[in-house]
């Protein structure tokens, strides 16, 4: 594990991201218009699980709320673009909004970091999941949000491309700069300060890591990149109320695509969200009524099973084999 | 004038927050004695409602009377899961993973429940309840004084359960310590399940005191497991007391704000309640800092 904070990024892996990018940005022009939407949302929310990872993946703070952030972005952007009015066009509204709703998630995420990074384990996950019901309620209650009936956004029109490819390219876009930051966190003091924190935060603390920091920082840049994919969310849709993107459904996906993916690694988030995507809409596109039954056997069954995901499960095959044979003693 | 709005106010609150304190109990326990947070805990909520729904529909039994099964029926249910799902889950590594356990749990029993009763309003009535008092101008509706008054019975219930019996004795026992208990003779596996079971089937009772009340609908139980959350967090931790101090602030804070702020508003205020909570005193009014928030 230590090893991978310093190990080189060889050039078969280079090589190996490129070509993978490659097959990415060619998949619209073959796969049919209800392909890339599977492909659309395998990228947009494996990105914000990978976001969501910066914190969650690395240390115990699980936060059962990212909603909050997802959707005061798209809120934001929203808001932002029917305060401007018709006159400007809709990717100047775009990008007008991503600063925006960056500026005022950087804000709300560093003010209430102070009281909730103070919080360890359950009650931070609960603190979360209540500002994102607070964010919710309020969004819905007062009408200047107009969260109970939701705003309409300019539809964004590339020439040459319609807005199903033009939505996969941006989500594409949004994931590939995610797993870069991600890459970057993880390799640098403060992924391995983070890992110390998930070890064992005193002890971290003790042996001079400044672990609030870290946590900050990891907690604001998780915000932010959540928040922006909530703007391209909202976008890509057109048309957004509270109960589209405050969804604690939003929040508990973003768990369960980094668990049955691998936690804290960078190609886990989209291996688990590709993976529930394809169960949930391909496989049981005609059952819709059973969805959450499937959602909950196999996230039971993961954290039962597999509590390393699918990529831990592969790096720990050895250790299972020697466990079948009796010689390890139980812990 | 004033007045009496005000007094109706507080006896709606008090009222309704002797139900929410039965409806957290079962979480309380759970969250004091295993020390996980058992998201599952709104949907048993709905499960006993929709059992005294069924027993209602199949046999006529008031609902009332049929009380009794469903508390044995959660009961049993809950000690299964405890000892086959959420046992495997704290066993195989941290209390995050109970979090999604329980939670997935609650999805799929939430499905179960779509698929057998379908996602329409149902409601429970009882030829049992009291009759509407009126005190002065203040007005005690019927059904949900018969709501309070179960609820109390069922919480003095509990407390003596767990004051003055042998499994309350060593469910306390093992809260406080569980490899000490062990060590003295406690079956410890035995008290987490007896305990998470015993919580599903108060957590029974309450829904069909609730069903009584409030007209329900499946995806309901994400507001009891969070009012469960707000009640012990306003409470303390563990005891019965705790969950009925909780439960009447959390019943008097949603009356008195839809009251004198507005009828929309008494989740943005219970949910803030339960945020500023957590940053300011998270062990609860009457716990203490002994465990900490870890």
């Amino acid at each position: 594990m230590m090893g991978a904070f310093n190990k080189r990024i060889t050039g078969w892996e280079w090589l190996g991201a490129a070509a993978v990018l490659i097959l990415l940005v060619l998949l619209p022009f073959v796969a049919s218009s209800f392909q890339l939407r599977l492909a659309q949302q395998v990228l947009l929310f494996g990105g914000v699980a990978l976001a969501w990872s910066l914190l969650g993946g690395f240390t115990q703070y699980w936060s059962f709320g990212h909603a909050a952030f997802f959707g005061l972005g798209a809120f934001t952007a929203g808001l932002l673009a029917q305060a401007l009015g018709h006159g400007i066009s809709g990717p100047v509204k775009l990008l007008l909004g991503l600063a925006l709703a960056a500026l005022i998630n950087f804000a709300v995420a560093a003010v209430m970091a102070m009281p909730v990074l103070r919080l360890r384990g359950t009650y931070f996950a609960i603190a979360m999941l209540a500002l994102a019901q607070v964010l919710g309620e309020v969004s819905k209650t007062f009408d200047i949000f107009q969260g109970s009936m939701g705003f309409v956004l300019q539809r964004i029109a590339v020439p040459g491309l319609n807005s199903v490819q033009t939505f996969y390219l941006l989500f594409l876009l949004f994931a590939v700069a995610n797993v870069a930051i991600f890459v970057w966190v993880k390799r640098s003091r403060i992924g391995m300060g983070l890992t110390c924190v998930g070890q064992d935060e005193d002890t971290a603390a003790m042996l001079g890591i400044p672990t609030e920091r870290y946590k900050l920082l990891a907690f604001v840049l998780s915000a932010v990149l959540t928040s922006i994919g909530g703007v391209l969310y909202a976008y890509s849709l057109a048309f957004i109320t509270t109960d589209t993107v405050f969804r604690i459904d939003i929040s508990l996906n973003l768990i369960l695509f980094s668990m049955v993916g691998g936690l804290g690694t960078v190609a886990g988030p989209f291996i688990g969200a590709a993976i529930m995507i394809f169960i949930t809409q391909v496989v049981l596109g005609g059952l819709l009524h059973l969805h959450f039954l499937v959602t909950g056997a196999i996230l039971v069954f993961i954290v039962i099973a597999a509590p390393t995901g699918i990529i831990g499960l592969r790096n720990r095959l050895p250790g299972l084999a020697r466990r079948a044979t009796g010689s390890e003693a139980r812990t | 004038m004033n007045g009496v709005i005000l007094a109706q106010t507080l006896v709606d609150g008090l009222i309704l927050g002797g139900i929410f304190a039965l409806s957290a109990a079962g979480f309380s326990l759970i969250f004091g004695v295993l020390g996980i947070i058992n998201l599952a805990h709104g949907i048993f909520v709905l499960i006993g409602a929709y059992i005294g729904l069924a027993i209602g529909r199949e046999t006529g039994i008031d609902p009332l009377a049929a009380l009794p099964i469903t508390v044995i029926v959660l009961y049993v249910g809950g000690y299964l899961l405890q000892r086959t799902l959420v046992a495997a889950a704290v066993r195989r590594g941290s209390l995050m993973s109970s979090l999604l356990i329980t939670f997935g749990i609650s999805l799929m029993l939430r499905d179960l429940i779509l698929l057998a009763f379908g996602p329409n309003v149902q409601t429970l009535s009882s030829s049992w309840l009291l009759p509407t008092l009126h005190w002065g101008s203040v007005l005690i509706d019927g059904a949900r004084a018969t709501g309070l008054i179960a609820s109390l019975v069922l919480l003095g219930l509990l407390s003596f359960l767990l004051y003055r019996t042998k499994l309350g004795r060593a469910m306390r026992a093992t809260a406080q310590e569980d490899f000490a208990a062990g060590l003295c003779g406690i079956d410890v596996d035995n008290v987490y399940a007896s305990t998470f079971g015993l919580s599903a089937a108060f957590a029974g009772a309450s829904g069909i005191i609730i069903g009584l009340i409030n007209p329900f609908v499946p995806s309901d139980d994400n507001y009891w497991t969070l009012n469960a959350f707000v009640v012990v967090v306003l409470g303390g931790v563990g005891s019965p007391m705790g969950a009925l101090l909780g439960g009447l602030l959390l019943g008097a804070i949603s009356t008195f704000s839809s009251q004198y702020v507005g009828s929309l508003y008494p989740n943005v205020f219970i949910f803030g309640t339960l945020f500023l909570m957590l940053i300011l005193r998270p062990n609860g009014l009457l716990g203490s800092a002994y465990k900490g928030s870890v």
